[in-house]
């Protein structure tokens, strides 16, 4: 009885998360299953790293011919930004039991940690709960990602048409994360390093040093627009 | 599943999996430097936007700002303003697909 209430007040606060992941994991599958993956690689990948944005980049960075180092650092810095999230959760986890910590991480997205911390901060909540609102969505990921992979046996997608479902997303995650005119600078700096680096080098590798080049660039302009601002406050 | 993807997937769990879980096991009460915390803000944007451009600027492998020769260029164009107004990913994917086809189908 407890278990099913618990499922409840999860499902009622997570469920517009899950519902959105149902077509874009229906995506992945299918276009991880047009670069190579066979339906079970699919639903393994999705299983194990249950990382959206990744599983996306991986399949473009395919195409693009990349190695599986490049891929895998890549994809490290592509989720650096979980750390963030998992330092920010720290507090409401304090009682639970490593094993509980070890488990609920796995499932630690973006989607689900923004509902998690709302509701730690402005409601009753509790670590079982944000379990559920974790467990949620990563089954609807996993079994959409899972029946786009089958699909995928089935449907064949032109090469443009594909690539450009994986260009299209990336540009809407990169506008939503514009939200100050520092990261537009930062972002342009790093397509320009971009270019210039895979003009010059021909590998893949010009992605990475490119956006660390640009962030750390970034990183350098704020401290210098932080300390003018001290000095105009003084 | 080749060895080559085993390998990938495995790779991807692990490190997508520490900056999971090292922070909540460990820190329980401290917080991420906040110098590290402001250069790891600007990684995704960089990110999203390094992936973009190592992709649309080129066209049959060359470097190409034709807009009638490289096709993915005009679309782009679309998609930043849906994406804008709309910040749906859905939506985006539906006019930059919708976009790409209609300009191979014009030229």
């Amino acid at each position: 009885m407890k278990n099913r209430l618990l499922l409840k007040e999860s499902f009622k606060i997570i469920y517009p998360v899950s519902i959105g992941f149902i077509p874009l994991g229906l995506a992945c599958g299918m276009l991880l299953h047009d670069v190579g993956f066979s339906v079970f690689a699919v639903f393994f990948m999705s299983a194990l790293v249950y990382g959206g944005a990744s599983q996306f980049m991986v399949a473009s960075m395919i195409v693009a011919g990349a190695n599986v180092p490049t891929m895998i650092l890549m994809t490290f810095f592509l989720n650096l930004r979980h750390l963030l999230m998992s330092s920010s959760l720290s507090r409401y986890f304090k009682n639970s039991s490593n094993a509980f910590i070890l488990f609920f991480t796995h499932t630690l997205a973006d989607e689900s940690y923004a509902v998690n911390y709302n509701q730690f901060k402005n409601h009753q909540w509790d670590a079982q709960h944000a379990l559920m609102t974790n467990q949620i969505p990563y089954l609807t990921w996993v079994l959409s990602a899972t029946l786009g992979g089958v699909i995928g046996e089935f449907v064949q997608i032109d090469t443009v048409v594909m690539n450009y479902v994986l260009i299209s997303m990336f540009i809407c995650l990169l506008v939503i994360q514009l939200t100050s005119w520092l990261f537009v600078l930062v972002a342009a700096i790093a397509g320009g390093l971009t270019l210039l680096f895979m003009v010059l080098l021909k590998h893949n590798i010009s992605l990475i040093i490119a956006t660390l080049l640009a962030a750390t660039i970034g990183y350098y302009i704020d401290q210098w627009l932080e300390q003018k601002k001290a000095v105009a406050k003084s | 599943m080749t060895k080559e993807q085993f390998y990938l997937i495995i790779g991807m769990a692990v490190v997508t999996y520490l900056p999971r879980m090292l922070p909540m096991l460990l820190l329980s009460n401290r917080q991420v430097s906040k110098n590290l915390t402001r250069w790891m803000e600007f990684i995704p944007v960089s990110i999203f936007s390094a992936l973009i451009c190592s992709d649309i600027f080129f066209w049959n492998g060359e470097l190409s700002i034709q807009p009638l020769e490289n096709m993915k260029l005009l679309p782009t164009v679309l998609v930043f303003f849906i994406a804008y107004k709309t910040k749906s990913l859905i939506w985006s994917i539906v006019f930059g697909v919708g976009g790409i086809i209609l300009l191979q189908w014009l030229i």
